[in-house]
């Protein structure tokens, strides 16, 4: 009777200890889809097992300065502050590993609307401002000739959780809309004049989907896997963008790549560049023995082997999933970056 | 003409309380039906023995969550067990011990804590210095939940039994552990299981706790210091999902979930039944 236990119990232990490497991560909804891909693509791969968890960018960083997972991920880059407080209080650099690029849409839901519509930054501004309240608004009428706008009223959707996706939306309407700037600001998480909240990307474009009149905002991922339509947006040229691989790829033209990656590539000069696109960024420790969720060297191997693998195989998981692949330069500087890895001072080998 | 006057009042008196137990009968029916009705076209071969998929991709299952509710579950109800049974036991055997009041105030105060309290704690004594999310730690939250229904059912249990009986087993000479032991525990059997299953019912439901410590995992994982998933879990992420085939799997997880806790009461009391 009790030798079935004994055995299953001694085959459960066993396959626990069999188990390779598994490594933990936390953050970002916006590249979730993508990073489900590739660690589905990894394990195939290597047997190593990554787990990542789409808390939103807000959850991803509290959870590396909590040292509970081996890798944060987040589409708004550390603040100064933070990487000051980072610094003082693990007596380490974080590193900002660009691991893509999304493009944020404004999605909506307008029955009876079949072309994408047009927006501009300011008007976007004033629709999440609560200002433009209907969906035949002058304003916005004058962006789309020759489309008839129903008289709905506007049901605005934004996210409830810290959010990168967020801050990528927040920062470029600050770049477009001073009223904007002055009195919501830039963050992942703001206080919003109007309007609903849901969780995670996937929060935001479930309600986008079930109000009729609303408007969210979305990687064009979400948009697109659920179709829900999204429309163009102005860019600082003048014309109107709808987001692509190719207008998100020629906003991300940069002449000068900064060595810690971190940069805005919104409101982009590019005259094809969609302008409200973003590098997202996988945050990890440079010492990583100072991180408290890698247990071993063997850890830190697999976690620097992985970014390695991210940053070059994995990138041609990308552009099937609609995210751009890094430009040659955000991959060289990288490469740079992830180098500098470290465990007890020692470099890790990451091949 | 008086007699049938009250058999017709009898009558319809019955056909009231029938109606009563209708209506109250009718919301669970309703739930229970809408559930199965929803999600039992999600229940498919892959469903029982495949990991989730990427989003989007279609397909996959929930094997890594069918198994982390069973292990994380049974770990809680084996902590919580132990402490809630102990605790009951001391208020109801031990009435003049000191610590019984306090005691009873914990158990009053914890039974109306809301869930997600716990997995904060949980996340903040074992994640936090453990450096990681692991299946333990919302094993601890969920425990923590069960402790005061199990501490309260097995107080109202013991308390039951005839006080003869012990002063039978004194009277004998047994000591007093000896009494509750071998004597009390044993009478009391079916009722203490039943307050230790409404007490798994209760935390198996639960997706609050287990957000933060749990954390969920989309492989199948053994390892009680890893994170893990967990039914509850992946009804609450896939439920808000927009994707058409996640709901769907929602609707699936939820109604393998009630199943799961009915067969569990079921076999359980049939087990009781026949010792």
């Amino acid at each position: 009777m009790k030798k079935p236990v004994l055995v299953v119990l001694a085959l459960t232990l066993g396959m626990a200890l069999a188990q390779s490497v598994s490594l933990n991560g936390a953050g970002a909804t916006f590249p979730y889809p993508l990073y489900a891909k590739y660690f589905d693509a990894y394990q195939k791969l290597t047997g190593v097992r990554v787990n990542y968890q789409s808390i939103g960018s807000g959850g991803g960083i509290r959870q590396l300065f909590a040292q509970t997972v081996h890798f944060g991920a987040s589409d708004a880059p550390l603040s100064d502050e933070k990487i000051a407080e980072f610094e003082q209080k693990f007596g380490t650099q974080v590193i900002h590993v660009p691991t893509a690029l999304g493009a944020v849409v404004p999605s909506y839901n307008l029955p009876g609307v079949t072309q994408p519509l047009n927006f501009s930054g300011p008007v976007l501004a004033d629709i999440f401002l609560g200002k433009i309240k209907k969906w035949n608004d002058p304003a916005l009428a004058e962006l789309n000739p020759g489309v008839k706008l129903p008289a709905l009223p506007i049901t605005v959707v934004h996210r409830s959780d810290g959010s990168g996706t967020t801050y990528i939306w927040t920062e470029y309407l600050a770049k477009v809309s001073p009223e904007w700037k002055a009195k919501v600001g830039v963050g992942k998480s703001v206080s919003w004049p109007t309007g609903l909240g849901g969780k995670g990307n996937e929060g935001v474009a479930g309600l986008v989907r079930q109000v009729p009149g609303a408007i969210g905002y979305n990687e064009l991922i979400y948009a697109l896997q659920n179709k829900i339509a999204y429309g163009a947006v102005q860019n600082r040229a003048g014309k109107f963008v709808l987001a692509d691989l190719a207008s998100v790829r020629a906003a991300a033209e940069l002449k000068d790549f900064p060595a810690d990656t971190r940069v805005s590539i919104t409101d982009t000069p590019a005259p094809e560049g969609y302008p409200i696109a973003s590098f997202t960024w996988i945050l990890v420790y440079r010492d990583l023995d100072k991180d408290k969720a890698v247990k071993s060297r063997a850890e830190a191997e697999a976690l620097a082997r992985l970014l390695d693998w991210v940053i070059h195989d994995g990138q041609r998981y990308n552009e099937a999933l609609h995210y751009a692949a890094l430009p040659e330069v955000a991959v060289k500087v990288s490469e740079a970056n992830l180098a500098g890895l470290r465990y007890h001072n020692e470099p890790l080998n990451q091949k | 003409m008086n007699l049938r006057r009250r058999y017709l009042r009898d009558r319809l008196m019955v056909g009231l309380v029938y109606l009563g137990t209708s209506v109250v009968l009718l919301p669970l029916l309703l739930i229970i039906g809408y559930v199965f009705v929803k999600g039992v076209g999600a229940l498919n071969w892959d469903f029982f023995t495949k990991p989730p998929a990427p989003p989007g991709e279609g397909g996959g299952g929930m094997l890594p969550a069918i198994v982390g509710t069973f292990i994380i579950d049974l770990m809680a109800l084996a902590m919580g067990g132990l402490l809630g049974l102990g605790g009951g036991v001391l208020m109801a055997e031990y009435p003049e011990h000191p610590l019984n009041r306090p005691l009873r105030m914990v158990a009053n105060v914890l039974g109306g804590i809301p869930a997600i309290l716990m997995g904060l704690f949980a996340f903040v004594v074992v994640v936090l210095p453990m450096g990681g999310f692991s299946a333990f730690s919302g094993s601890v939250a969920l425990a923590i939940l069960m402790i005061p229904i199990i501490m309260r059912s097995t107080e109202e249990v013991l308390k039951l039994l005839p006080w003869e009986l012990r002063e039978a087993g004194l009277a004998l000479g047994l000591p007093r552990w000896r009494v509750t032991l071998s004597l009390i525990l044993p009478a009391a059997k079916g009722g203490i299981v039943t307050g230790l299953l409404l007490a798994l019912a209760r935390a198996a439901g639960e997706a609050a706790p287990l957000l933060f410590t749990a954390f969920g995992n989309q492989f199948l994982s053994f390892d009680p210091l890893g994170p893990m998933d967990s039914l509850p879990l992946k009804i609450y992420v896939y439920a808000i999902s927009p994707y058409e085939d996640w709901i769907q799997q929602a609707w699936g997880a939820a109604l393998l979930l009630a199943l799961m806790l009915m067969l569990t009461n079921f076999i359980a009391r049939r087990a009781m039944r026949r010792r």
